[in-house]
């Protein structure tokens, strides 16, 4: 039988394509652009945040006091922050609340 | 069909038998009913091999599921719980698959060398006044660049916040787990904060140049 990384190594092999791949890497942006990027970065650092494994943890709980009208900014505030910064993070989040917000609509 | 309880999910999935297959059952749709609304941004449901990947999504998901049973607080609802872990299976697996042909280096080099020990003034759109105040800041970062970031931290920043690449797929690469990178890239930025402080210089005052504010 085959394992399930060599399903899904074959499986994404069939639509993997050099042209994904060209459009990712795409020149580096200019050098101004390079500093205003590191700079806004340094900017948006606090002392102390969370991390990922936080964040995850919380995730859950989070996107549903937010669904229920919740001030999460207020009752998690380290979470929102940490979203705001975490591109991986927060795409999780936004595919999570899409999930919740359908299944509300189906129940 | 009833909606179970957190509890009764819990004692469902950790019973033998008919109650346990039920309740898997019961899991798997819907995770395989939710997953196109979760990936919509992702990939197009219509395509034929999407059924695929979310159901080996959903296997995997469901093995998580009951190997991490134990850790489930209670703080939300348990299908909520395990959205959110089909949500990072998924993810994983479409980033690592988007990013399969990058390499990291060469994310990280330019033509002329290391990105940030090469980096230019761009002489736009600039009076020789702007063009020299832009060229001392940026020599002036660019040293505290190598000063202050251990090579690993300088990697990440370029690769994350200048090339986009998903942190969890640079945690890859480099051998370390997303978690841990952010945690190194905070330092570095705190770092970075710091120093800047030190020189009396604020993040506000260095855009205010680079932006035209």
């Amino acid at each position: 039988m085959m394992s399930k990384e060599n399903f899904l190594m074959k499986f994404f092999k069939r639509f993997t394509t050099s042209k994904q791949a060209a459009q990712i890497t795409s020149p580096a942006p200019p050098p101004d652009e390079i500093m205003i990027r590191l700079l806004r970065m340094v900017e948006n650092t606090d002392d102390v945040e969370i991390g990922c494994d936080e964040v995850f943890e919380l995730l859950d709980r989070y996107v549903e006091l937010e669904a229920q009208g919740g001030n999460v900014a207020d009752l998690l505030p380290f979470v929102k922050k940490h979203l705001d910064r975490c591109r991986d993070c927060h795409e999780e989040y936004d595919a999570l609340v899409r999930v919740l917000e359908a299944t509300s609509q189906q129940n | 069909m009833l909606k179970r309880t957190n509890d009764q999910w819990l004692k469902d999935l950790q019973a033998e038998g008919e109650l346990r297959e039920s309740a898997l059952a019961e899991l798997r749709r819907m995770i395989l009913n939710s997953l196109p609304y979760a990936l919509s941004k992702w990939l197009p449901t219509g395509d034929p091999r999407f059924a695929s990947l979310i159901e080996e999504v959903a296997q995997d998901t469901l093995l998580r599921v009951l190997n991490h049973l134990n850790t489930f607080e209670g703080r939300s609802q348990f299908t909520t719980w395990t959205q959110k872990i089909a949500v990072r299976i998924a993810l994983t697996e479409l980033r690592r698959k988007r990013w399969e042909n990058v390499s990291l280096e060469g994310l990280i080099e330019s033509d002329e060398g290391p990105i940030l020990e090469s980096l230019m003034v761009d002489h736009q759109a600039s009076t020789p006044e702007e063009l020299m105040e832009r060229a001392d800041l940026m020599r002036r970062v660019q040293r505290i660049l190598v000063e202050e970031l251990t090579e690993k931290q300088r990697q990440a920043m370029i690769a994350v916040a200048i090339r986009g690449m998903p942190l969890e797929e640079v945690a890859r690469r480099v051998g370390t787990n997303r978690n841990a990178l952010y945690k190194l890239m905070h330092d570095a930025r705190l770092r970075l904060k710091r120093r800047l402080a030190q020189e009396g210089l604020t993040t506000d005052d260095i855009l205010a140049v680079f932006e035209n504010r």
